[in-house]
Formats: structure tokens, sequence, C-alpha cells
């Protein structure tokens, strides 16, 4: 089975198609996702402007992160099970669309971004934890900025393009 | 309602409105604007909240949250304004002639209004929201209110879509 069949197989199932063909199953799930998004998005500005130097530059970058993190990840869950239910309603098409494809790839950027700014500048934390990051946060955290920017645009020209 | 109406046949056929129809980039771009935005404004605002609430108890104060996250309130929600007029310029009856959309408004206008009372109060005595338990109780009420507040706004404004 190829992944063109696999997501033939997945839209088939009773609640994919449910979700399809109802009038207010996919209005709800997505309504989820939207709220879920802005709170990963937001929380993840946050810890980016802080990283960044344009905003909370007097706390704490631990502090922060401790209070945002936690949300983040909970939001996130949220927002992944809600997409993801909205992809098994037309997996056909969106697997097939570019902004889609685009979003997916940005995502997995910004996890890796996440990953690599976690294993190497923030072990280093407790040196630069009130003042100002290093070149290597900065740099981590306007990439996040961007590809969350990137991620939301994209999100948003699938409903126009598909 | 007919006034509404003609008013959104004549902004729809106006120049500015057809430009805008016309470009097909332009929605979805100022919707990404006006998404960010939502995020940056319910985020300033759920850490707000959950301080007037009481769920937050160490450090920083609502006082010095508030000086923090106040400016950055009012400038996203002067984005939120200006990109949610270019999308009603641009499909005015899908807006305009909305329940949802008007149930958006007033959820917003009453935001705006808690958000306000809430720093003008803190401008005049920074610790006013703690000098009595009933103070605290008010607290708590606008934290709640706020919170359910964004809640409603966001859920409203995707419905626009539907309704």
């Amino acid at each position: 089975m190829d992944l063109h069949q696999a997501c033939e197989w997945l839209q088939n199932l009773d609640f994919p198609t449910d979700v399809r063909e109802g009038s207010w199953l996919f209005p709800t799930i997505e309504t989820v996702h939207v709220l879920a998004l802005v709170t990963v998005v937001g929380y993840t500005l946050l810890i980016d402007l802080r990283l960044v130097g344009l905003a909370n530059r007097h706390r704490r970058v631990t502090d922060l992160t401790r209070q945002c993190l936690p949300v983040i990840w909970s939001a996130f869950a949220v927002a992944a099970v809600a997409g993801s239910l909205m992809f098994s309603s037309k997996a056909v098409t969106y697997f097939g669309n570019p902004p889609f494809r685009l979003k997916m790839a940005c995502l997995a950027l910004a996890g890796l971004n996440m990953a690599w700014f976690h294993l190497t500048t923030y072990r280093r934390v407790d040196a630069w934890d009130e003042g100002v990051p290093p070149t290597a946060a900065r740099v981590a955290g306007a990439v996040s900025l961007m590809l969350w920017t990137v991620i939301v645009g994209a999100g948003r020209w699938v409903g126009y393009t598909t | 309602m007919t006034v509404i109406k003609h008013f959104c046949d004549w902004l729809a056929a106006t120049a500015l409105s057809q430009l805008f129809q016309d470009l097909k980039w332009f929605v979805p771009m100022v919707q990404t604007i006006h998404i960010l935005s939502v995020a940056l404004v319910l985020t300033s605002m759920g850490l707000l909240d959950a301080k007037l609430l009481g769920f937050s108890r160490q450090a920083p104060s609502l006082d010095s949250l508030a000086s923090t996250f106040m400016p950055w309130i009012w400038r996203a929600l002067g984005i939120l304004l200006t990109t949610g007029t270019l999308l009603t310029i641009t499909e005015p009856s899908r807006e305009l002639l909305n329940s949802a959309f008007r149930a958006k408004m007033l959820m917003v206008a009453t935001m705006a209004a808690l958000l306000r009372m809430v720093q003008l109060r803190l401008q005049r005595d920074t610790s006013y929201w703690e000098r009595s338990p009933q103070r605290r109780m008010a607290a708590r009420a606008v934290g709640a209110c706020g919170l359910c507040l964004a809640a409603g706004i966001i859920v409203a404004g995707r419905w626009i879509a539907y309704i």
C-alpha cells in the first residue's frame, strides 16, 4: 500500500467520513484547532521574543520556559489531535496540497530548531539566564519566529487551496 | 438591516474593495497577521488573567505583568482592528451581516473595556486588586470573564466562515 492508498483508506474510515460529510463537525474541530494553535504560537512567541531581545528582557529565561513550556506542549497535543482529525477527513486532498506540505515541513524544522537549541545553547543557560542571550540563542529565537509565521500562514493558505 | 445591506453592497463595489478582492493572496495574508496578533493578545491576556485568578502566586506581581504586557496588548489590538477592517472592506457582507461577527465584536468591546478598567485601577494603586477579600474576589471574576471572552472571541471568529 503506497501513501496515496493509505490516505484513501484513512479518509474512508467512519469518523473521517462523518467529519467530511457532517455540517458542524469540521468547523467544531477546526475551532478547537485554532484555540490550541493560538495558544502554542502565543506562548512560543513569548519565549522567542525574549531570546531575540525584543520583550521580557528583565525576566529570567528559565522562569519563562518553566511557565510556558507545559502550556505549549499541552496545547500542541490538542492542536495535533484536532489537526489529524481534520487531515483524516480529506487525507488525499491535503496530502497533495503544497501549502499543507510546506506547513508540515516547517513544523518539522521548528521541532529540530527547538531540539538543537535545548541540546546545545540552553544547557549553558545559567550563564545568560538574566542577561542578553548569546548569538546562537538569538538565532534560534529568530528562526522559530519565522517558522511559526510561515506555519500559521501556510495553514491559513490550506483553507483557500483545498 | 437593509441599510447595512446597502452599505455592504456599496463598500464591495468601491475601487479599494475590488482591488483587494482581485488579489488572491490578500485575504489569507491579512488573516495570517490577524491570527498571529490574536495569539499575542491571548497569551498576554492569559498571563494577566491567570494572575487575577490567583493561579500563579510567585513573582512577577500583577502590576509588573500589566506594565510589561498591556502595551503589547494595545499594540496587537491596534493591528487586529486594522487587519479586521481590511478584511471587512474586502468582504463586507461576509462580516457585517453575520451574527457570529456581531457577537465577536460585542465580546471584543467588552474585553477591551475590562482590560482598560483593570489597567486604570492599577495605575492609581499598584495593589488595588489585593487590598481586600472583596477586591480579590472581583479580580477573580474579572480574570474568569477575560478568559471566557478570549475563548468566545476565537470561537465566534472561526464560525464567521460557517454561519
